[in-house]
């Protein structure tokens, strides 16, 4: 019989009520009070994220973020600025020593975003893992993907691009000069495409979720059982957004 | 004097450095590691940037430093190596 581990659905949280819940399910893990957890989200505002090591003012124009009603954050994993809106994220919590996580870091990247290239084969999209850390489909870039690894617990989080707008993206992020951002934005449509682009027509987050989680099933053979978050993990997301990422020194700490 | 680099790391992510230090002795005085790499633990880079103060800026030494930072606090690199970051610490000389 399979593994049952947890399935969360999360719709419409800001950046840092999702990025405070990604940490609170990973800590909850980790002191073995939760199952091994895959959540789907969605973002309202949209919002960009950082990676770790980015530097804040040095990658979004902040006051262009402002001005748009965007949100922004630090995340706890590095990797790039995400602009998320239009998309599916995706996180998974899971015990560095579950049988299913290789402990190679880079193997362990390959596996998980095994189950985001299913969730995708089962949309009829063709995909394949490219190393770091995208996934790529006709050599475009559809997801993104970033893990850290805590209290000997894996979080990999990661977007499934539904549709994209490169435009407003470059719009939101500082650029070397004003002069070569069109041709960022000509460089990056060829680089990146969404499941918009691929089928022909839109697909929203709730029509992808059954075959992301599908997807999740396959790569892994578990059953994943809607849930919700525990108290405690409501008691440690308020706490996280208070201290890390509703908190400017949090945001602007690089 | 405060400079800064930026170095696509071969294969790897995109390195940026804002690097202040004396001109006279060419000792770091304070650097900040930026960048869309991984560092597993990902709070290691703090310990690298303070045990890189006051070092001297020379290919070999940094080299040496860095290295026995990674081992003490078994840190992983990932779109990052060694190299390539003090190439991006010394191009902030030139």
């Amino acid at each position: 019989m399979s593994e049952k581990w947890r399935f969360l659905i999360t719709e419409n949280n800001s950046a840092s009520k999702n990025m405070a819940i990604d940490r609170a399910v990973l800590v909850a893990n980790g002191e073995g009070k939760v199952p091994p957890t895959v959540r789907f989200y969605t973002w309202s505002p949209a919002a960009i994220s950082i990676g770790y090591f980015q530097s804040l003012s040095e990658e979004i124009d902040l006051k262009k973020c402002k001005d748009l009603g965007i949100d922004y954050v630090r995340r706890i994993t590095g990797g790039g600025a995400v602009f998320h809106e239009n998309e599916l994220t995706y996180s998974i919590v899971i015990p560095e020593n579950h049988p299913q996580i290789p402990k190679n870091i880079m193997e362990s990247y390959c596996r998980i975003c095994g189950a985001v290239m299913k969730g995708l084969k089962n949309q009829g999209i063709d995909s394949i893992y490219a190393p770091i850390n995208d996934i790529v489909s006709g050599g475009r870039k559809i997801s993104g993907n970033a893990q850290t690894r805590k209290l000997k617990t894996v979080l990999q989080h990661g977007t499934v691009l539904l549709d994209v707008d490169v435009e407003k993206m470059f719009s939101l992020l500082i650029v070397p000069n004003e002069k070569i951002r069109d041709k960022m934005i000509s460089d990056v449509k060829q680089r990146v495409t969404s499941v918009k682009h691929i089928l022909g027509s839109y697909v929203s987050f709730n029509d992808s979720v059954n075959a992301m989680k599908n997807g999740f099933e396959q790569e892994f053979n578990v059953r994943l059982i809607p849930g919700i978050l525990t108290d405690y993990e409501l008691v440690l997301t308020d706490k996280f957004e208070k201290e890390c990422f509703a908190n400017p020194d949090w945001n602007h700490k690089r | 004097m405060i400079s800064k680099s930026v170095y696509k790391i071969p294969d790897g992510k995109l390195l940026k450095i804002s690097l202040d230090y004396n001109d006279k002795n060419e000792k770091i005085l304070g650097l900040l590691i930026t960048g869309d790499f991984f560092i597993y633990p990902e709070e290691a880079i703090e310990i690298l940037e303070k045990k890189l103060v006051n070092t001297t800026l020379n290919e070999k030494i940094l080299m040496d430093k860095i290295n026995n930072v990674i081992r003490e606090n078994k840190i992983e690199f990932i779109g990052l190596n060694v190299e390539g970051l003090v190439t991006g610490i010394m191009m902030c000389l030139k």
